[in-house]
């Protein structure tokens, strides 16, 4: 059976670039909190929320961006007004 | 849950939609499968799930719809006592649905591919009775926790199909054996397999629907 | 963090000494079989994920403890890289193994779908703008879905050995003990790489609720 190293190296480094990526991708977002923390001390009124950062697969990151903006849409109607 | 009943009932225009819905279906079917018999008879348990669970998807993503548009939604979030009733009737209403289409594309079925369903047809009930529980539990389910949000009509099915895949491969497996004559004791593992999904399914939803209904 | 980072970095470092260099050669497969000390250890840390999705939900809605909401959606993010490393390992381990880059056998289509199942429960919680709302909405889809893995598991499994003859993923009988050293080293690293990962991830969630707040 041939050794097929190129694969071996293949599925560690893919598995290596995800994980990687991923935890680049948390100590980003840590860094941009941080800083946004920082410069806007009360209700950010320009901050779009996190960077969607496009990783990997996008999906990963739809998870981050539900930092506090106040809410858009009036899907949450008071039900007891 | 009566009066969920009443409103399906009245509501003839979702039957008759759905009714030309899955006639479409079949077009498509024919279509896309060409005019080979032999494929398309292969496929056909298949393609009759494939007709049940596009109709359902349908059907059951409008399932709270008409609470939503005609701000009933709040009046179901203050009603006194279990919220878990509101589900069982819900489901039931959606399960008459669902049947009422299912038995629509048997027949359709039946016709256009020429097929007799009849000796079949007692073994056929059970399976698609216990199929149809299981999409209809979690699908009334996701139904109500679909309407509030953004992009419903993509979230719903999204959600909803991967968490149907075991009920889908036992009920098109069972549907196979079934047409092929076979007893249903030859397919009882995915007969106990369904029944299992459909307990757990309807309990889940029974047991966390309050949480779904509660703002 | 950092001691959990370097003591995570070491055990990593560990299985892949395990893994490439102790291990011995596999008699049948060759060395593309190492492939199987990324795979296989994935998938366990993926389970442990989402068995942790399962128990922090119902948590939160007992308790409507927000922490619970956050290991829930940390520990669901991190159980979907996970399942999508096993994946992609899987699929390149399948490639010279089977000639083919996909294969519908039990384990891939398994975890594949339990990869689609909890993307929606991320998607799910992206989609909800009202975070209450979203934790409890994602809690009842943690439920299900975690119900769920059983009743996947056995309906593949049959789908798949009634229509062929099971497939070989499954190692040998007896195996060397070397190679179930090398396995359980980088289990160890990986389920370290996820207490890293969630415990992150736990941590930016709360301060990006704090931020809010």
């Amino acid at each position: 059976m041939p050794d097929n190293w190129g694969f071996v190296l293949a599925a560690y480094g893919l598995a290596a670039v995800v994980l990687i990526g991923y935890w680049r991708m948390l100590v980003r977002q840590e860094s941009d909190l941080e800083d946004r923390s920082r410069l806007a001390p009360s209700s950010g009124h320009l901050t779009p929320g996190s960077q969607t950062t496009s990783a990997r697969a996008g999906e990963r990151s739809h998870a981050a961006p539900i930092s506090g903006h106040p809410r858009p849409k009036p899907d949450s109607r008071d039900p007891l007004q | 849950m009566w009066k969920d009943l009443l409103v399906e009932h009245r509501s003839k225009e979702t039957l008759n939609a759905l009714f030309f819905f899955a006639l479409l279906l079949l077009f498509v079917f024919q279509f896309t499968l060409g005019p080979d018999r032999e494929r398309l008879a292969g496929a056909l348990p298949g393609l009759l799930w494939l007709g049940f669970i596009l109709s359902g998807l349908l059907g059951l993503g409008r399932a709270f719809v008409v609470e939503r548009e005609n701000d009933c939604w709040e009046a179901l979030l203050l009603a006194p006592g279990d919220k878990s009733a509101i589900y069982v009737g819900k489901l039931a209403g959606n399960l008459l649905l669902m049947f009422i289409v299912e038995v629509m594309l048997l027949v359709l079925f039946g016709v256009f591919f020429n097929l007799d369903l009849v000796p079949a047809l007692p073994a056929l009930v059970v399976v698609i009775g216990l199929g149809t529980v299981g999409f209809a539990a979690i699908g009334t389910l996701f139904a109500a926790m679909t309407t509030q949000v953004r992009a419903r009509e993509l979230l719903f099915p999204v959600l909803l199909l991967p968490v149907q895949v075991p009920v889908l491969l036992a009920t098109v497996q069972a549907t196979e054996a079934v047409l092929l004559g076979e007893p249903l004791g030859a397919v009882a593992h995915w007969l106990k397999l369904l029944a299992a999904a459909d307990v757990v399914y309807v309990a889940v939803g029974v047991l966390t629907f309050d949480f779904v209904l509660e703002g | 963090m950092r001691v959990l980072g370097a003591v995570t970095v070491v055990a990593l470092a560990a299985g892949l000494v395990a893994g490439l260099g102790l291990a011995p050669r596999e008699v049948t497969q060759g060395n593309v079989q190492r492939i199987m000390y990324l795979h296989v250890p994935s998938v366990w840390v993926a389970y442990v994920a989402f068995a942790v999705v399962f128990v922090a939900s119902i948590a939160y809605l007992a308790k409507r403890a927000d922490a619970a909401d956050r290991l829930a959606h940390a520990s669901a993010e991190v159980g979907v890289v996970f399942t999508g490393v096993t994946i992609a390992t899987g699929s390149i381990w399948g490639k010279p193994t089977w000639g083919t880059w996909w294969t519908w056998d039990a384990r891939l289509t398994s975890v594949s779908i339990l990869f689609v199942m909890y993307l929606g429960y991320l998607l799910l919680r992206g989609m909800i703008d009202d975070r209450e709302r979203g934790a409890r909405y994602a809690a009842v889809l943690g439920i299900v879905a975690a119900f769920n893995i059983p009743l996947v598991h056995f309906s593949v499994i049959w789908w798949r050995t009634l229509h062929q003859p099971p497939s070989l993923m499954t190692p040998g009988p007896a195996m060397p003990r070397v190679i179930i050293t090398a396995l359980l080293v980088n289990f160890v690293a990986f389920s370290l790489l996820y207490v890293y990962f969630v415990a992150k991830r736990v941590h930016l969630l709360r301060r990006e609720a704090e931020a809010a707040a």
